[in-house]
């Protein structure tokens, strides 16, 4: 805003303010009844939708769909979004660049948009901006409140599988593998890459193994399993798409 | 026939009156809730203004049901954490309802301050002089994202430990930093006993510490301020509209004085704006 702007914002102000009312009670009385029934909503929902212990911790099994808070779906629904088999800088964009960018850009908006005009109809780039960041938003959460959970109970449609390579599917399956990667259209369609041709890759156990242990986030770490479930679990995932389709 | 003592005769009262002038005399109490209370806002706020007032009473029942909840939860990884919620659940009186209502608050307050900036942002209402109101709310907005992260884990079920070591790797693979911050959330390079006492004394502590600080420098650009009017108030609408007219007629007094424009219908569109009005 140039001086003579903000100049005239503070004298409309002023006169704003000198035919306006006094705080108390004029706005408080409206404060309190919002607070109010906010309150009451939020104990009729303690109440009719009771919060649930699920199951206790147990961290040698992630039979498990790791599934955030409804208000974080949006951002798991990002990993999604870019996640590719070559993890490295798609998962950067969806972990780092974007909720930077997003977060700047929250913090130093008012230093971006300084026009004097406030009704909305004619900020067209403020009103944009609201309706795309809304709407992404809430089509990002829906996405991930409808993304399916946990598939492991179906079971995979491969053939071709030795003995060590279905001792290594129940591994996959007992781990919950099934709630981020997909395997010939069973499981969840992220934020893993899809591994039905994983075995393409032509990588060894030891360095599947490693992976294993210390994979790229998001992908939580499994060195805690057994050495005899990680050779299993190896030997099944490199034969994916040549040996095991 | 003498009056002496006007003030009140109840001795009660007397003495409160005392107490009040006694500490209003040094505090200022007195004068600074009325300055506070009576301070003038500008006639025709909105409903939409009561967000902020909202979110801050949800804050202090998140912090009131927070405070009950501390007294029996037991930050142990190895069961304790867990039985202990399962006790607050069902053993302790209303346990469940306060339970429910710390969980649902959190939803809720979410909600609330989502719904309080979009209104500042729809209503343009941090731009001058109102922008470092808008960063200490932006501010307010992480800080509670972050409480719904670190209070999700304490439940210490699988869903919530599994989500939360997918949240922490997430913070971990950021660059340069990163590491260092996985680090120091996870209390180590594991997540363990460590990582759960750092996530509560993270969650009841730092962070609202942190949130009542800045409320505190939020409202304190708030009441210096002044909050903002709605840019259509009434008051708004009269001036633009004042001004469209005087435009308008400005441009008329423009036609007229053009030759060969006699014919054109000059008083037409402030006389008809006027007859609806
Ligand atoms: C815990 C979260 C928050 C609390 C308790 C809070 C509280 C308040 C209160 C009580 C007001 C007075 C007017 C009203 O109620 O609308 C206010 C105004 C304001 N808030 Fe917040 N707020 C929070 C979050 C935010 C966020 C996330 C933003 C934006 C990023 C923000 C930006 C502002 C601005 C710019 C004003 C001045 C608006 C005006 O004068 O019209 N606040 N806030």
């Amino acid at each position: 805003m140039k001086p003579a702007d903000k100049k005239a914002y503070d004298k409309d102000y002023a006169q704003a303010k000198k035919t306006g009312k006094p705080f108390f009670p004029y706005a408080i009385y409206k404060d309190t009844i919002i607070a109010g029934l906010t309150v009451i909503a939020t104990i009729i929902l303690a109440i009719t939708v009771r919060a649930e212990v699920g199951e206790p911790v147990n961290p040698a099994t992630t039979d498990f769909v790791p599934r955030p808070e409804w208000y974080f779906y949006f951002a798991f629904e990002l990993l999604k979004i870019f996640k590719n088999q070559d993890a490295l800088t798609p998962v950067i964009m969806a972990t780092f660049m974007v909720p930077n960018i997003m977060i700047i850009l929250l913090v130093v908006w008012p230093f971006i948009d300084r026009g004097p005009e406030r009704r909305i109809w004619k900020r067209p780039f403020a009103l944009g901006m609201t309706v795309i960041v809304t709407g992404l938003l809430c089509y990002l959460t829906w996405m991930g409140a409808n993304s399916p959970a946990g598939v492991a109970s179906q079971g995979l449609p491969l053939s071709g599988l030795d003995e060590q390579a279905t001792k290594g599917m129940d591994v996959y399956m007992a781990n919950g593998c099934g709630s981020c990667h997909m395997v010939a259209g069973v499981g969840a369609p992220g934020p893993g890459p899809d591994l039905t041709n994983e075995g393409a890759k032509g990588w060894d156990n030891a360095k599947m193994i490693a992976w294993f242990k210390a994979p790229k986030a998001p992908m939580p770490s499994y060195a805690s399993l057994p050495p005899e479930d990680l050779e299993n679990l190896a030997t099944f995932v490199n034969g994916l798409g040549t040996k095991y389709k | 026939m003498t009056t002496k003592d006007i003030g009140p005769k109840n001795p009660v009262q007397k003495g409160a009156d005392a107490t009040i002038d006694f500490v209003d005399e040094r505090s200022g109490v007195k004068t600074g809730t009325r300055w506070f209370l009576f301070r003038n806002i500008p006639e025709g706020t909105s409903w939409f203004q009561t967000l902020g007032f909202t979110a801050m009473v949800v804050f202090g029942m998140q912090a009131i049901t927070g405070i009950i909840l501390a007294m029996y939860y037991v930050p142990d990884t190895q069961g304790g954490a867990y039985k202990s919620i399962e006790y607050i659940t069902n053993e302790v009186t209303w346990g469940w309802l306060v339970r429910g209502m710390h969980k649902w608050g959190a939803s809720v307050m979410i909600i609330v301050v989502f719904l309080h900036m979009a209104r500042v942002f729809i209503w343009g209402a941090y731009k001058y002089p109102r922008e470092l109101t808008w960063v200490t709310g932006a501010m307010l907005l992480l800080l509670t994202m972050f409480m719904g992260l670190t209070g999700y884990l304490l439940v210490w079920d699988q869903k919530a430990y599994w989500a939360t070591v997918v949240a922490v790797n997430i913070f971990a693979s950021a660059p340069i930093l990163g590491p260092y911050i996985g680090d120091i959330l996870r209390a180590g390079p594991e997540f363990g006993p460590a990582t759960l006492s750092r996530f509560y004394s993270i969650h009841m502590l730092v962070i609202p510490g942190a949130i009542a600080t800045f409320i505190g420098l939020h409202l304190y650009f708030i009441v210096r301020l002044g909050i903002s009017e709605p840019p259509w108030s009434k008051r708004r609408l009269r001036i633009e509209r004042d001004e469209e007219d005087a435009r308008r007629a400005a441009a008329r007094e423009k036609a007229k004085a053009l030759p060969g424009s006699v014919n054109y219908p000059a008083s037409w569109p402030v006389e008809a704006e006027e007859a609806t009005r």
